[in-house]
């Protein structure tokens, strides 16, 4: 039961960070924030009664939008997170875990259920003031969501994680950070219902993991949705499985130099 | 078992860089061990394949009876370690920062608590415990990371640099608890510097390290005889025969390299001067002549490295290496 300690320690080391660096907190809060007041609410008056129902599976647009822009905020904070595992390697702390007995599959498999739990707490926060405006929302199913964003969050650390541990520089990884999520963001169904996209770019859609925590987050928030949630959750647990032991593994053979 | 570090050939190769070069060292238990060497010659690079997060290209060694390469777990629960760089969390107390490592150790509960208390008070920060550390200085942060590699009770402690970029007064306070610490808890500490003063007052052995090898090793003293002799030198009032008959005395009873009378001064070389004084002070008292003023110097270790690689260790106190280290540290810092 050693492991425990080290999964505690970074665990511990991620979220109080977290809390205490307030310009971040507030950034990335507002973030989605704004995205859903701005982006939502001009978007939903574009729509007149009943035109958004015949286009977004019988939702209004924020209805359709506000499970969305929360897992946005889950996927993007959770990539995020590798951006630790380079500070860390640039000012050090990196070889303290290394030289300590810790388990390293360990240390750094709290630091992504670290990240995750802050990520998930954010989007449940924008869930909740987003309720104000989507007084339909389930909010008995939010411990569902709380699972699928958890899956969704812990996949996509340690996609961050994993390239983290290969790159040099903030910069190197911002980049490829950038590169990647944009289209990830734009092709998951969080803006727009799926099947209105050209058959081209279906299969990316598919290929996807996030459209499956949009679908499944959308089923349990508002429920409506195209796959069936046992699939979308199954897909995702598998991923998610997949994605830790190959960042586990990988971090393990981290050695500096 | 004797030693606590035994190194074997120990080598570590970036590219067609040897960093480090062959090491054979023997660290006793209990020592203060240093590696004395100027920037780049590979003291940061010999410490990090002791403490097993760097592999050696070739060779290895022998840490708290454990081989690195072999068993590196054993080797990591038996090791405290203070990096040259800060790694401490700025954003968080000093209190989180050690009880965030106690839990990477295994420590837990009141155990670790107390633990802490013991650590902190021991370097006197416990009322800062609770403070961010990016409003503690220089010297805090340093003694904070030092309290925090003491946690696990280590029976080795590496150290790399710990006072660079610190003011003379802190260093100083640094050096109290790193004797305070060799006393008390009995450990073995190995640091590394490029102070001569530094690895002069706080090291029983002392290896010269310069491009990756090992060109001299011994207690500080024992190094200075590489160069040669204390000079003493003497200014005495009475008359010149009588001078010239303490002269002759002189020279018959020491053990003296060289005795010289010039311009009413006396100087003598000799291997040891403090074992050499009191016995001056005596012939002179007894031939009834009265000693005015008597100095002695000592070769430094920096004569030491001039007179083995004809270069000199650093420049001049707070070079533009200093510098531009500090700066970085600084940024880091701000952040
Ligand atoms: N990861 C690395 N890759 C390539 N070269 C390296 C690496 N680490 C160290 N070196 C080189 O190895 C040599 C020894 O470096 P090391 O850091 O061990 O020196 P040092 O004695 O600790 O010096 P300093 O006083 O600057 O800390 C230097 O020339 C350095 O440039
Ligand atoms: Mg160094």
């Amino acid at each position: 039961m050693k492991w425990i300690g080290a999964f505690i320690a970074m665990w511990y080391r991620q979220v109080k960070q977290f809390l205490r660096a307030k310009p971040r907190l507030i950034g990335t809060f507002l973030h989605p924030i704004f995205w859903l007041l701005f982006f939502g609410i001009g978007f939903a008056g574009a729509f007149r009664e009943g035109m958004s129902q015949a286009i977004f599976m019988g939702l209004s647009y924020l209805e359709f939008f506000l499970p969305g822009i929360a897992m946005m905020g889950v996927f993007t904070g959770a990539f995020m997170s590798g951006i630790s595992v380079i500070w860390d390697k640039e000012f050090g702390y990196l070889k303290v875990v290394l030289v300590s007995p810790a388990s390293r599959k360990a240390s750094i498999l709290g630091r992504i259920i670290g990240d995750s739990t802050i990520v998930v707490f954010q989007s449940v926060v924008l869930l909740l003031l987003g309720y104000l405006l989507v007084p339909s929302m389930n909010l008995i199913n939010i411990p569902l969501y709380i699972c699928i964003a958890f899956l969704v969050s812990i996949s996509f650390a340690g996609i961050g994680v994993t390239i983290a541990t290969k790159m040099q520089t903030i910069e190197g990884f911002q980049l490829i950070v950038n590169i990647i999520t944009l289209p990830l963001m734009f092709l998951s169904g969080i803006f727009y219902p799926i099947h209105v996209a050209p058959d081209w770019i279906q299969p990316i859609i598919l290929a996807n993991p996030l459209t499956y925590g949009v679908d499944a987050a959308r089923f349990v928030l508002v429920g409506k949705s195209y796959f069936n949630i046992l699939l979308d959750i199954a897909l995702l647990g598998v991923l998610s499985m997949i994605l830790i032991f190959l960042t586990m593994y990988q971090f393990e053979k981290a050695t500096i130099g | 078992m004797e030693f606590a570090i035994i190194t074997k050939d120990l080598t570590k190769k970036f590219g067609s860089l040897t960093a480090v070069d062959r090491i054979n060292i023997k660290i006793r238990k209990g020592e203060i061990f240093g590696l004395l060497g100027p920037n780049g010659a590979g003291k940061t690079t010999t410490i990090h394949m002791l403490a097993t997060i760097l592999k050696p290209s070739y060779g290895t060694a022998i840490v708290a009876g454990h081989d690195i390469l072999k068993e590196p777990n054993k080797v990591r629960e038996k090791i405290g370690i203070v990096f040259q760089d800060m790694t401490i969390d700025r954003h968080l107390t000093g209190y989180e920062n050690m009880w965030i490592h106690g839990r990477l150790y295994g420590l837990r509960g009141h155990e670790l608590h107390e633990r802490i208390k013991e650590l902190l008070e021991f370097v006197g920060l416990w009322e800062w415990k609770d403070i961010e550390v990016r409003k503690y200085s220089g010297g805090m942060i340093r003694r904070l990371e030092i309290a925090r590699s003491l946690l696990h009770h280590p029976e080795i402690l590496f150290l790399d640099e710990p006072t660079l970029g610190l003011d003379p007064q802190t260093r100083v306070h640094v050096w109290d608890y790193i004797m305070q610490i060799r006393k008390e808890k009995n450990m073995t500490i190995l640091l590394t510097t490029h102070y001569m003063d530094e690895a002069e007052k706080l090291c029983d052995h002392v290896a010269i390290i310069d491009h990756g090898k090992i060109i001299a090793e011994g207690t500080p003293n024992e190094l200075k005889t590489i160069v040669g002799n204390d000079v003493i030198c003497i200014k005495v009032r009475c008359s010149p025969d009588k001078i010239q008959i303490f002269v002759e005395k002189l020279e018959a009873t020491l053990d003296s390299t060289f005795v010289r009378f010039a311009m009413g001064r006396i100087t003598l070389g000799v291997k040891n001067a403090p074992q050499v004084i009191p016995v001056i002070f005596e012939i002179a008292r007894r031939m009834n002549i009265r000693i005015l003023r008597l100095e002695y110097s000592r070769p430094t270790l920096d004569d030491v490295f001039l007179k083995l690689t004809g270069r000199r260790i650093r420049e001049e106190f707070g070079s533009w290496v200093d510098f531009i280290r500090r700066e970085k540290m600084n940024r880091f810092m701000r952040r």
